[in-house]
């Protein structure tokens, strides 16, 4: 048990993105109702958000903030930060363009079901 | 001359749109005229300047180098700049009497302009990412745009796994940004190469080539192609667009990230197998198809395979010809759709069994569509021969020199099946529409294919620089193998192809859904990565 512990004890914050990740693949794999493989996708994209947030990570830096008497040391690398406030913006608009979209299909077909949904579209 | 900024180049086709959307209808026809002017000669004057001088690279607000998003302008992405600004040009101006033109339909079409500038140009493989987002829900939209029958669903299955393979694009890209420190990428190919390990970029590599190798449409993650050009309901020119110029972004994007990968991670090999079976895969569902712009769409992953292989097999003349093949495809598959969407819309079908006759009821468009049967096929003295020579001949001595060959066949058996539209008796209830601006533009492209086959190698010069002889292109010899691959899928077609129509009805059902496509995409990436482990072990 304590092996187990250890192991737990020891993943980092990427660690744990990175499993996200793949839970979120998992769902669209699996998932066969549309709203869950949308929840899936946006598991997965929040992920990548998470890892990318966590890379040069320094424990007990400052934030990334210019103040007129200290000088630039120990600041939070301010890129990640940057950046992922972007994705985060394009991450929501892209679900919610998928959820939009599943409500016109979702109107027209009456179904929550990829495969069923097939099937209705042959008709 | 000075430096013209770049980013106005990217921004234009935005400002473009956003500016004209609120003037008067006529006043807005003349504004997008002579907008859509100012970008193509903007476009041909960074070609110049950067054919004939120094590759620009630019950073925004004067930031220093790996602070600021770098703009780039080199020999490779300023021809596609150039192709990009007239092919839009052109398609504007073909369908600028159509029902479908409205404003907010023109602004999205500008906005595909602009990320399309966007990803050539940029040199931040961040600016890349939010990029290629942006032209993905331009996409979307433009697919779904009439909303109906079934394109809600297809432009719901392109969003949702174009986002799929973004988010593994982003995680790649937090892995480089945590090894490398930077995201510029002449400093990330730099840094890459410094590594210790050269194992730590197996994974970036293995994920963004994922994100990349579906915008570039390889087997097995096309399934959103034909979904997106040969939609039912999208209008011609945007189909147009897609398969000329907007697959083709996917392309470049791989000949760029492979070389910044290059000290690393070397997957020729693998793209070369991959290009091959997507190839093949390609044009056996184009065979299969009953749906003439399914036809087309389908064989356009079969081209971007071809393509595809060109740039990997590692010779000079390959590679030039890929090169140049994505030029000519963006010709005569652009032609292809247009006029498939006049003859669509003047028989008011889309089954390739009851289109016939188009030379004899509309002739114009007639000879178009047979220009660029006849480039795609690489009939002699037409664009498609010399790049398929270029590319045959740096396969030589190579087993992908047979590859070409079955490819070759499968194109033109596919365009045999296309070319009898062309042929026969008209039906009688056939209304043709009169467009000046329809026949020119297709006239137009029909004869930049027929001077890019016999002018290929000033063509090629022009462009990229190298020269190659291309008298072989035009040997009794190559027009012998022509004229007997012809023969062959002629009789290959009489004979075979349209009398198994229940046998390719097994192939045209074959259409993935949205989980069955997920699990396509991890074994890819898991393929890709398994791959670059073995090659570096």
């Amino acid at each position: 048990m304590a092996s187990v512990s250890a192991f737990f004890q020891q993943l980092t914050l990427a660690d744990l993105a990175v499993g996200l990740f793949f839970i979120g693949l998992f769902g669209a794999m699996t998932q066969r109702n549309i709203i869950k493989t949308i929840i899936s996708v946006g598991i997965m994209d929040v992920a990548a958000v998470a890892f990318f947030v966590s890379t040069n990570f320094t424990p007990g830096a400052r934030p990334p903030v210019a103040t007129a008497d200290a000088a630039a040391v120990m600041m939070a690398d301010p890129v990640p930060q940057a950046l992922m406030i972007t994705a985060i913006v394009i991450g929501v608009s892209v679900v919610a363009m998928c959820l939009a979209m599943y409500l016109r299909v979702m109107y027209r077909y009456e179904t929550a079901d990829w495969d069923i949904l097939i099937r209705r579209l042959e008709d | 001359m000075g430096e013209w900024p770049l980013h106005l180049l990217v921004l234009g086709p935005l400002l473009l749109g956003a500016v004209t959307y609120f003037l008067p209808r006529r006043a807005y026809q003349w504004g997008m005229g002579v907008g859509n002017g100012v970008l193509t000669m903007a476009a041909l004057h960074l070609f110049i300047q950067v054919r004939w001088g120094v590759p620009l690279r630019q950073q925004l607000a004067d930031w220093p180098q790996g602070v600021a998003i770098p703009l780039v302008a080199d020999t490779i992405s300023a021809p596609l700049v150039l192709l990009t600004a007239l092919f839009f040009t052109c398609t504007y101006l073909f369908a600028a009497r159509a029902g479908y033109m409205d404003k907010t339909f023109i602004f999205l079409f500008l906005l595909l302009e602009a990320a399309i500038f966007g990803v050539l140009l940029s040199g931040d493989l961040f600016n890349i990412y939010v990029i290629l987002e942006l032209g993905m829900i331009g996409i979307a939209i433009l697919i779904m745009y009439r909303q109906d029958k079934q394109s809600v669903y297809d432009g719901m299955v392109y969003i949702m796994m174009n986002f799929i393979g973004m988010a593994f694009m982003m995680l790649g890209i937090a892995y480089i940004y945590r090894i490398t420190g930077v995201l510029d990428l002449t400093l990330i190919h730099e840094r890459l190469a410094a590594l210790d390990d050269p194992r730590a970029a197996m994974i970036p590599f293995a994920l963004i080539m994922t994100a990349v190798a579906m915008k570039a449409a390889l087997w097995p993650l096309f399934s959103w192609l034909p979904r997106a050009h040969g939609a039912p309901s999208a209008p011609a020119i945007v189909s147009a667009v897609l398969s000329g110029v907007q697959v083709k972004v996917g392309v470049y994007l791989l000949i760029r990230l492979s070389t910044v990968f290059l000290p690393v991670v070397n997957a020729q090999a693998f793209f070369l197998v991959v290009g091959f079976v997507t190839s093949t895969v390609g044009f056996m569902l184009a065979i299969a198809q009953k749906d003439i712009k399914l036809i087309l769409a389908y064989h356009t992953i079969s081209q971007v395979g071809l393509i595809v292989m060109g740039l990997n097999l590692g010779t000079p003349e390959a590679y030039w010809g890929g090169m140049y093949h994505i030029i000519n495809h963006a010709l005569f598959k652009g032609l292809l759709f247009l006029t498939a969407g006049v003859i669509i819309e003047a028989y008011g079908t889309r089954a390739y069994s009851e289109i016939r006759g188009v030379l004899r009821r509309m002739p114009v468009i007639g000879i178009a569509a047979l220009a660029g049967v006849l480039g795609i096929t690489g009939a002699p003295f037409f664009n498609g021969s010399i790049s398929k020579y270029f590319i045959s001949l740096g396969a030589a001595g190579n087993p992908a020199e047979l590859g070409l060959y079955l490819i070759n066949f499968g194109t033109m058996l596919s365009f045999v099946k296309y070319g009898t539209i062309l042929f026969g008796r008209p039906p009688e209830n056939v209304r043709p529409r009169a467009d000046p601006f329809v026949s020119a533009i297709a006239l137009l492209f029909g004869l930049a294919i027929l001077a890019g086959g016999v002018l290929g190698g000033p063509t090629v010069a022009l462009l990229y620089g190298p020269e190659y002889a291309v008298r072989g292109a035009f040997s009794p010899g190559k027009v012998a193998i022509f004229a007997a691959t012809l023969g062959v899928a002629i009789a290959s077609y009489r004979w075979g192809v349209s009398r198994w129509d229940a046998w390719l009805a097994n192939i045209r059902v074959f259409k993935p859904n949205f989980n069955q496509i997920t699990v396509l995409i991890t074994l890819f990436f898991a393929g890709l990565l398994a791959y670059t482990a073995w090659m570096n072990a």
